[in-house]
């Protein structure tokens, strides 16, 4: 009987054990070859010549896979041969030598990668044909997918996945010598210690991470304390400042209060109250740096998917805000104009809704008043006349009249933001008009345009008797304004139209940037969500484990329970509390480390994110409850199954 | 006196069709109220088999067990939870403490799980801490202290509950001689003073000699009893050996 046989053997006999190593090794392979041969597909291959960032995405988070997975197989590995000390044990105690023992587990666990590898790469070659579709439906693009496997991702797994292997079959065959015979035996049954703790410890805690939030909370742009630590520092604290307190608060926090609740005697000499708060004392302080790590990477997932989401999220209403006609250019000549009419009118996807053409000026401005920390002295706006603006306001369905007189001007920022735009309302300017200025004053601050904002900018409505006046002598530019029905699938009839305008019309369109936008949040967003689902699966699969290894160390203390009369009810009441308690704290500090940034993110952008982040995280813990059930079931099983 | 424990007719069958290996053939007993029963036998007789049963964690083949009156083969696993909890009191060889709760912690156990107010159990895990002379060590961890210590703490769980019936399999099995004496002069003073019942299995004859009256188990059957009555404890001791030595087995088992 050779080595090799051997541990083909112990494998075959052991295969329930050794289930759930190979299956998170096969599902490392999945997740990184599907993201493998998305990369290497032809049709994103061929997306990414048009827009180079999908391809250094996609490279970028080929490298955060590869660290992750292979930490998390090494995680996974160390689970298994921890178990697996005992055997070992007895093989050397029946007088196998080291050095075949380290061979047999190299075999063994060489084996096994390599099974993974093969039964990985045929499951990953059927799923990546999966994600590539939903891919291009949230990325909004309509091509037929013509998906193959290629080569160079095979080969691109094979050696990643080999070197990987090849280390921990390595690290297999150094068990036995890096442990003395009676460790082999012993693996669980080191004493532990209550654990000490400190108020103060535990109140820093809280104060850091105190610190990082308020830190976090600032407006970032006029903070006094962001000036003056720097803004590449700053952010540098604050994650320090929380992670750390999050460390210091599951280490010392927890077992503070823990500790603390135990001077109540009513309630912990009640019942299994007295056993789940002394286990979770003894236990949390070694958790804590598992915890810690657990809650870091929510925060990150979390916050990442939300604000990919969120822009997918918001795209179309941002869009709108953009783009409020959905084809917008300057024509001086009718030629032009009647083309497009004939085109929309020919097309038999698109209706019209609304066709408007106005005169607008383009006057250069004095804004010295506006007193902006961003912009130049000197602006650009369109200028449009009260009484147009009022009937294109109308037509675009917004209940908003505008009468001005003399001097009074409105203006239209689509892009307002409280903190970057300047104080309009009350401000005065001046047009520059030939040689003379005309000033003028703004009474009303419209958040909305009712231009194309990369036709128009940003654009000042003004009395009809100044608009006449100043038509006079500027020359007046034609604008063009068309709705169209059904307009976020309009690519042909925009690819048509965009062919016949020259540069200095300045065509915007809806599609054009609704396209944009979905292109590039909708990669995000699969990334994120990819990426996300990654960690997620990885962040509970080692709460998983760790937890089914304590409850292998925790099984006589069960035993003893049971024998004095806890009934198999309470029994599973207590893991079910105890487990709840390690779930919960990472799943709790996650969330509001991620409420926190997405705060802080959406006071910066001006967007609303709560229902995309809501969502996000509805379903990050729905999918993490799932494992607290499969965990406690798991751990139920192992410490009530009897020899 | 009253019987507190009737087995009858208890069997206890290993194995499958064909390959049966009897661990209890037919064992009737009868335990009274207040009575200090010692259980001894060679090893492989069956008298972990018997404690494992008569403590409810093993079920019989067939038979009939009574305790206080209520018949407890009939009973679910909920129910025999509770009656282990509030009849019983256990002492294990290996002590069975847990080890994230203190000495008193240890003790307050079986009372927090029966819900007894917090008031009631502070007073009476002093009582019993002072019988068993633990007072000094309530406040330490398992870890900290010596094996005889953990004994009589396991010793203050098993009868802090005012069980109907003591429990002990081998306590004395891993203490040295002089905290064997001491937790032995406890139990039978619990015995003595406090009318407790117990039943304690041990290959240990002087450990059986503190017992009022011995039962002697062979392959699965009870092959004799003998009482204390009037007997000092050396010549009890001594009339243990007598019926050791015709059992053929153990002396090398005698101190």
């Amino acid at each position: 009987m050779t080595l090799f046989s051997i541990a083909r053997k112990t494998i075959r006999q052991n295969f329930s054990n050794y289930f759930l190593y190979f299956a998170s090794m096969i599902f490392s392979i999945v997740i990184y070859f599907v993201f493998v041969s998305l990369k290497y597909d032809q049709t994103i291959q061929a997306t990414s010549d048009t827009s180079p960032k999908i391809n250094s995405v996609f490279s970028g988070a080929a490298v955060v896979l590869i660290i992750f997975v292979a930490v998390f197989i090494w995680y996974s590995n160390s689970f298994f041969t921890r178990k697996r000390k005992k055997e070992v044990g007895l093989y050397s105690l029946l007088g196998v030598r080291k050095k075949q023992i380290g061979r047999m587990l190299f075999y063994e666990n060489f084996i096994m990668g390599c099974l993974a590898l093969i039964v990985g790469i045929l499951l990953g070659s059927v799923l990546s044909k999966f994600f590539v579709t939903i891919l291009m439906k949230i990325m909004g693009y309509n091509a037929i997918v013509n998906f193959t496997i290629s080569l160079e991702a095979i080969i691109n797994t094979i050696i990643v996945f080999m070197i990987i292997t090849l280390i921990t079959s390595f690290h297999g065959y150094r068990l036995i010598y890096r442990f003395k015979l009676i460790e082999l035996f012993q693996a669980d049954k080191e004493g532990e210690q209550e654990p000490r703790t400190s108020f103060i410890i535990a109140l820093l805690s809280i104060l850091l991470i105190g610190i990082g939030y308020w830190l976090a909370l600032q407006n970032m742009l006029d903070s006094a304390i962001w000036r003056k630590i720097g803004f590449l520092v700053t952010p540098l604290i604050i994650i320090i400042t929380v992670i750390l307190g999050t460390y210091l608060l599951f280490s010392s926090l927890t077992v503070y209060l823990l500790k603390v609740s135990r001077k109540n005697k009513k309630k912990y000499w009640n019942g299994i109250n007295l056993i789940g708060t002394s286990q979770l004392l003894f236990r949390i302080k070694g958790n804590a740096r598992t915890l810690t790590i657990i809650a870091v990477l929510s925060a990150t997932t979390l916050t990442a998917v939300g604000a990919a989401y969120s822009l997918y999220y918001n795209n179309r209403s941002n869009v709108e805000m953009a783009d409020p006609s959905s084809m917008m250019f300057i024509a001086e000549d009718n030629n032009i104009a009647e083309q497009v009419n004939g085109m929309i009118t020919n097309s038999k996807d698109h209706d019209l809704i609304y066709h408007e053409a106005l005169s607008t000026l383009q006057v250069d401005a004095d804004v010295t008043n506006l007193n902006s920390k961003f912009y130049s002295d000197e602006m650009i706006y369109t200028v449009v006349s009260n009484r147009d603006f009022n009937t294109i306001a109308k037509l675009q369905g917004r209940n908003d009249v505008l009468s001005l007189q003399s001097n009074e001007a409105a203006v239209l920022d689509a892009m307002y933001s409280e903190q970057m735009s300047p104080v309009y309302v009350g401000a005065t300017i001046s047009l520059k008009i030939n040689d003379r200025k005309e000033n003028v004053t703004f009474n009303h601050l419209k958040k909305y345009s009712i231009f194309n904002y990369r036709t128009a900018g940003t654009t000042i409505v003004v009395s009809d008797e100044l608009f006449a006046g100043l038509a006079k002598e500027i020359q007046p530019e034609n604008m063009l304004l068309y709705k169209i029905t059904n307009e976020d699938n309009a690519e042909q009839l925009t690819k048509d139209v965009q062919a016949i305008m020259p540069d200095e019309a300045r065509f915007s369109s809806f599609y054009a940037d609704y396209a944009a936008g979905l292109e590039s949040s909708g990669l995000l967003i699969f990334m994120g969500g990819f990426l996300g689902l990654v960690f997620l699966t990885a962040t509970g699969s080692i709460i998983y484990f760790k937890q089914l290894t304590e409850a292998n160390s925790d099984k006589e203390r069960y035993e003893i329970l049971h024998k004095i009369g806890v009934n198999k009810k309470e029994i599973r009441l207590v893991i079910a509390k105890q487990m709840a308690f390690i779930f919960g704290l990472p799943l709790i500090a996650g969330i509001a480390h991620c409420a926190v940034a997405l705060t802080a993110l959406s006071r910066l952008l001006q967007i609303n994110l709560v229902i995309p982040v809501m969502i996000c995280m509805g379903v990050y813990t729905c999918i993490y409850i799932a494992y607290y059930f499969l965990t406690v079931n798991a751990y139920y099983k192992t410490v009530t199954k009897t020899k | 006196m009253k019987p507190i424990l009737k087995a009858i007719n208890v069997q206890k069958v290993f194995g499958v069709k064909g390959n049966v290996y009897k661990a209890l053939e037919d064992i009737n007993l009868e335990i009274q109220e207040g009575e200090f029963v010692g259980i001894m036998g060679p090893s492989g007789a069956g008298k972990s088999t018997l404690l494992n049963i008569l403590s409810t964690i093993d079920v019989p083949s067939s038979g009939d067990i009574i305790i206080d009156d209520q018949n407890i083969i009939q009973m679910t696993e909920e129910q025999l939870s509770d009656f282990r909890r509030n009849k019983l009191g256990f002492i294990f060889q290996d002590y069975n403490l847990l080890d994230t709760l203190t000495v008193k912690e240890n003790i307050v156990l079986p009372l927090a799980l029966s819900k007894v107010p917090a008031k009631e159990i502070e007073e009476r895990v002093n009582v019993v801490a002072d019988t068993f002379g633990i007072g000094e060590i309530l406040d330490k961890y398992p870890y900290h202290i010596s094996g005889g210590q953990k004994q009589r703490t396991a010793a203050s769980r098993a009868i802090v509950a005012n069980p109907s019936l003591i429990l002990a399999d081998e306590p004395t099995g891993a203490l040295d001689s002089k905290s064997a004496t001491d937790l032995l002069e406890s139990l039978s003073s619990l015995n003595d003073k406090n009318k407790s019942t117990i039943m304690m299995v041990t290959h240990d004859v002087y450990a059986a000699s503190f017992a009022k009256r011995v039962l002697f188990i062979k392959d699965g059957r009870i092959f004799t009893e003998i009482h204390k009555g009037q007997m000092s404890r050396k010549e009890f001791f001594r009339t243990i050996l007598d019926i050791l030595a015709s059992l053929g087995g153990s002396d090398h088992d005698v101190i």
